[in-house]
């Protein structure tokens, strides 16, 4: 018996049998054989089985709400509005939708989020946090209390950015300190500006580094081995 | 499907609340079926009450023997869609294709991350846009397949074709789309 022979038109017949599995064994084996090697059926077999697993993945839309009232309303004819219990369960109904769900869940984490964040004490609660005054002031506290937070942390890096600058300057400046080093100049009077020693402004700026360092060095022990080296 | 039955055979003794039950079960899957057909939530609406209208009037000619409910309800339906892309087609002749660009529908499975979902929704537009510009015989056979999901079988009762022409008319479908989508810049991921 000789073994079936796939064609290319029998791909554009029978393409869908192999994707949901109508063939026998033998065709299967035939097209298995031929398609993925044909410069025409591989692409076409690439896109429509892709297509297939596509359409397959698409969820279903949701009908409105208000479809199933109107097909009984035209049907059955205008409902009786419920009453008592039965508008309170039909109430009760509606909340049990995904979609209500998810939208009430995103409210509470919300209210959560506001409320924590504007300092409510969830361990100790008084009926008095929740008044919107309080709300409000603890609020703007927290904001201040962020805002300033925040400038004194920029403030703290600028000081380091400085140190860390001024430091780098000093390692540089050791590689001709022999040349540079001022000399002392015989006959000139202590205190005068010649230029060839630090002036008052110079000093300062030094000094205010020496304590920026001092700072550091109390806080951070990382620093104590720089405060050495930089010693008066 | 016993149930379905079930609730037909209590909606034809009069039951109100056995004929709510059945919209509820099939109003979604209706809807679907229109929506994918025309492309148009408002017409998609109208067409699925003009189908329970229809189905409520004729609940005593369905016999059980002949299929399930829901395969039934699914061929009336197809009636539907095909008498009314028949009165419509003259207004869709001026339409231009652009305007019937669906929009992008919210995605229920939650279980999807939020850029697969924005992905699906993209794709399934894109599909919605390919559907309309294939035939009806086509489109109907398509989205009873691959997006209804029914076997050949029910297909066939549903189409009232015989099961050569259902495959024929699924394999054409899926191979005119598949070119569609590439000529709109769908290309397999």
């Amino acid at each position: 018996m000789t073994p079936m022979i796939w064609t290319c038109e029998l791909t554009e017949e029978r393409l869908s049998d192999y994707i949901d599995n109508l063939l026998t064994q033998e065709e299967r084996t035939a097209f298995l054989q031929h398609v993925p090697s044909c410069a025409n059926c591989a692409p076409l077999f690439a896109s429509v089985s892709h297509l297939v697993k596509n359409l397959h993945s698409i969820a279903e839309v949701d009908a409105p709400p208000r479809l199933v009232y109107s097909i009984l309303d035209q049907t059955l004819g205008p409902r009786d509005s419920a009453t008592g219990w039965q508008a309170v369960l039909q109430w009760f109904r509606g909340m049990g939708t995904r979609r209500f769900t998810y939208g009430m869940a995103s409210l509470a984490a919300t209210f959560l989020i506001l409320v924590t964040a504007s300092g409510f004490n969830w361990r100790h609660p008084k009926a008095a946090d929740l008044h919107p005054l309080n709300i409000y002031r603890r609020a703007d506290a927290q904001v201040h209390l962020v805002y300033a937070r925040g400038t004194k942390f920029f403030s703290d890096l600028r000081v380091v950015n400085e140190i860390q600058s001024r430091l780098r300057e000093n390692e540089q400046v050791p590689v001709n300190q022999e040349e540079t080093l001022p000399q002392p100049t015989p006959g000139k009077n202590p205190g005068s500006t010649d230029g060839t020693r630090p002036g008052p402004r110079e000093q300062n700026r030094a000094d205010g580094i020496y304590r920026n360092l001092e700072v550091l060095a109390d806080e951070m022990p990382v620093f104590t081995g720089l405060l050495g080296g930089s010693a008066r | 499907m016993e149930q379905d039955a079930q609730l037909v055979q209590q909606c034809l003794r009069g039951d109100g609340s056995a004929w709510e039950e059945l919209v509820r079960r099939h109003t979604r899957r209706i809807y679907n079926i229109c929506y994918r057909f025309t492309g148009n939530r408002t017409e998609a609406e109208d067409l699925s009450q003009d189908v329970f209208l229809r189905v409520y009037r004729t609940l005593g000619s369905y016999r059980s023997a002949h299929g399930g409910f829901a395969t039934w309800m699914t061929s009336v339906t197809r009636n539907l869609l095909i008498d009314h892309y028949r009165r419509t087609k003259r207004d869709r002749a001026t339409d231009s294709l652009e305007d019937k660009m669906p929009v992008v529908e919210n995605k229920e499975s939650s279980a999807r991350r939020p850029d697969e979902q924005a992905l699906l929704g993209e794709l399934s537009g894109q599909v919605q846009h390919g559907l309309t510009r294939l035939s009806p015989e086509l489109r109907e056979a398509v989205i009873l397949r691959d997006l209804q999901q029914l076997e050949y079988i029910e297909i066939q009762r549903v189409l009232g074709v015989p099961e050569g022409t259902v495959k024929s008319r699924i394999n054409r479908g899926r191979i005119e789309l598949a070119r569609i989508l590439q000529q709109m810049g769908v290309r397999p991921s």
